[in-house]
């Protein structure tokens, strides 16, 4: 296991590589650079120079190819670079960034598999009964409703109508209480379920599909005869076996909700990875998109690398050597 | 599917009183039968109708701003209200509809076009071609969406529905492809195929004219399902700000002018109505590609 581990971890270097190599090419491909918005700067009277002396700074005046090998042989020293328009090191506004997004894809993960999974069991135990019938309706009309307008909708119900949870930011400022973990937890609530709420569809619907092919085989007859409580055969015997797909999907997923909070995070005023991406894009703040793209890649692929583990875990007859 | 169908019905017994009916038929009679489909079908043809015959339902010009009746309440002359700039919200939400289908309905095929070149070819040919094909797919999948958008659209450096269609068709390619290149594995292996190269037809003959045919039903299913997600998708980035253009109506831009924290409290009627629509559209488009899936599925019984 260990050692297929490490194969799929440096498998990922081709990815990865070819990855930041494209968005390398883009990025230097975009009009302009970060340091143009000098000549809008009044205090800076001979805007020409700066910008010159800047640009010579950041390397920018080398080949594109030096460049590249030049931002490789950093990140392999763990220097990830300054940010042009912060003029902080990168490393730090991903340190700031990082844990709210990964709080909020989590949680939303969390809600996910708490609800979505538990949910397809029960509908596929009672098939096409008047609780599967009606709970499959709705999960297709949640599923249909994009997770940005759902974030609409929580936010004029909870937060402007009945004036439960607050609509943005991670802490409410200039209040003793700011930063408890309770404060914390209202405010995660909202943009965690918007996230979840079309996800949890799609897993509950997975779910029911993956259970109605396990529950008409013979070991779950056995189970059944040995008398065995309904309970106890649904999520011990048949979960066991329902689960897996489930468990790939779930890899898939990781990436999914990692970018799916990008928009979240605009709407409730998210201080994550999603606002940092974006104006790191608009702003030609390259070692921050090289940085955030990097970021946003390893998590795809380490997705499905805890998946395809996940998966061996759960099913004693995959076997990877 | 022909065979499949005389086969369930020799076990009803009932050749001989029926003719024999064609594959398209039994999947037609099938939808027909699938009521949420049905359903679907017709809710989108109210939201095409709708759309296509605004002027209609609308005396006012969706793109003429009117700056003596800016955010005004609905009344009798403007049933939803106008929003910050005097745009009428009726004539924005259902011009707006043009362009979201539009836009939603070319990126399905833009997408689906690249997906079955790539995909097809991928797929006959196998071997190193595949095997490197898929691999640059691979990391297609893996490749951050929202950074490649962005970037797409800075070199681009305008926005508007031509940018927006060829932005996500070239960012979604890989997952049709993907799927494309195993149906075309699949059938790369019927009889067909081979009695196709044995009477000597060429390469491109075999894929564009035997081999793209049987994968039209698989095809129709992923169109419909793509269109529901771009619907979301291309709302979703008008909304940021990165899909269309304030002044091109749209209901993504509707939902993004009205979500202010003051517009969105005391003018619901100017945002729930464009989201509604976004809702019902992939929803209809959902339940359709639902019953094509199952209308087309070769096991399904009649």
């Amino acid at each position: 296991m260990a050692t297929y581990i490490i194969r799929r971890l440096l498998g990922l270097i081709p990815t990865l590589f070819v990855i930041t190599v494209i968005v390398f090419i883009l990025m230097h491909l975009m009009p302009g650079n970060a340091f143009l918005a000098l000549t809008q700067n009044p205090h800076i009277k001979d805007a020409a120079e700066v910008i010159k002396r800047k640009e010579a700074e950041a390397g920018l005046n080398l080949p594109l190819w030096q460049q590249y090998v030049n931002w490789v042989v950093n990140l392999l020293h763990g220097n990830l670079g300054t940010s042009y328009q912060y003029d902080e090191p990168v490393a730090r506004l991903i340190g700031f960034s990082l844990p709210n997004t990964l709080t909020l894809a989590i949680t939303a993960e969390i809600i996910v598999l708490l609800a979505g999974i538990p949910m397809g069991l029960l509908q596929a135990s009672r098939v096409n009964k008047a609780f599967d019938v009606s709970t499959s309706f709705f999960a297709v009309l949640l599923y249909s409703i994009p997770s940005f307008v759902f974030a609409l909708f929580l936010i004029y119900i909870f937060s402007f109508t009945l004036n439960w949870l607050p609509s943005f930011g991670t802490v409410t400022p200039a209040v003793p209480w700011s930063g408890d973990l309770g404060d914390r937890i209202s405010h995660l609530i909202l943009p965690a379920l918007a996230l979840a709420l079309p996800s949890i569809a799609f897993y509950s619907r997975l779910t029911r599909g993956n259970t109605l092919q396990v529950i008409v085989q013979d070991f779950v007859r056995t189970a059944r005869s040995k008398g065995l409580r309904d309970s106890r055969v649904l999520f011990r015997h048949v979960l066991r076996n329902a689960i897996i797909p489930i468990i790939t999907q779930f890899g898939f997923d990781i990436g999914g909700l990692f970018s799916g909070a990008v928009l979240i995070e605009e709407i409730f005023t998210w201080p994550g990875m999603g606002e940092l991406t974006v104006s790191a894009n608009l702003n030609r703040d390259y070692p921050v998109i090289l940085a955030t793209t990097l970021i946003f890649a390893v998590t795809v692929l380490i997705g499905n690398l805890v998946a395809d583990i996940l998966l061996a875990i759960a099913d004693p007859r995959i076997r990877y050597n | 599917m022909a065979v499949q169908a005389l086969h369930n019905k020799a076990k009803t017994g009932e050749t001989k009183r029926k003719r024999v009916q064609s594959p398209w038929r039994l999947s037609l009679q099938r939808f027909m039968r699938n009521r949420l489909a049905v359903a679907g079908f017709f809710t989108l043809l109210v939201i095409i109708f709708v759309t296509v015959a605004a002027p209609l339902f609308t005396p006012y010009n969706p793109t003429a701003i009117n700056i003596m009746n800016t955010n005004l309440p609905p009344s009798a002359a403007h049933p939803l209200g106008t929003d910050g700039s005097g745009y009428d919200n009726l004539a924005r939400l259902l011009y707006g509809g043009r362009v979201d289908l539009t836009v939603a309905v070319a990126a399905a095929l833009m997408t689906m076009l690249i997906g079955v070149i790539y995909g097809g070819i991928s797929g006959f040919f196998g071997g190193w071609i595949d095997n490197l094909m898929m691999r640059f797919v691979d990391v297609m999948l893996n490749f951050p969406f929202i950074p490649f958008i962005l970037a797409l659209e800075a070199i681009f450096n305008t926005s508007g529905e031509l940018i927006l269609i060829t932005v996500v068709s070239l960012t979604a390619w890989p997952g049709p492809a993907r799927f494309m290149r195993g149906i075309f594995l699949q059938l790369r292996e019927q009889d067909y195929v081979l009695g196709a190269v044995t009477i000597g037809a060429s390469k491109w003959r075999i894929i564009f004219r035997h081999m793209l045919p049987n994968t039209i039903s698989s095809l129709a299913v992923l169109v419909s399902m793509s269109v529901a997600g771009y619907v979301g998708l291309d709302a979703g980035l008008t909304f940021l700000g990165l899909g269309l253009p304030l002044t091109v109506p749209s209901w993504g831009g509707m939902l993004s002018q009205a979500s202010n924290y003051i517009d969105m409290r005391t003018e619901p009627y100017s945002w729930i109505p464009p989201a509604l629509m976004i809702i019902l559209t992939i929803l209809s488009v959902n339940f359709i590609g639902d019953g094509l899936r199952d209308a087309f599925d070769p096991q399904a019984r009649t």
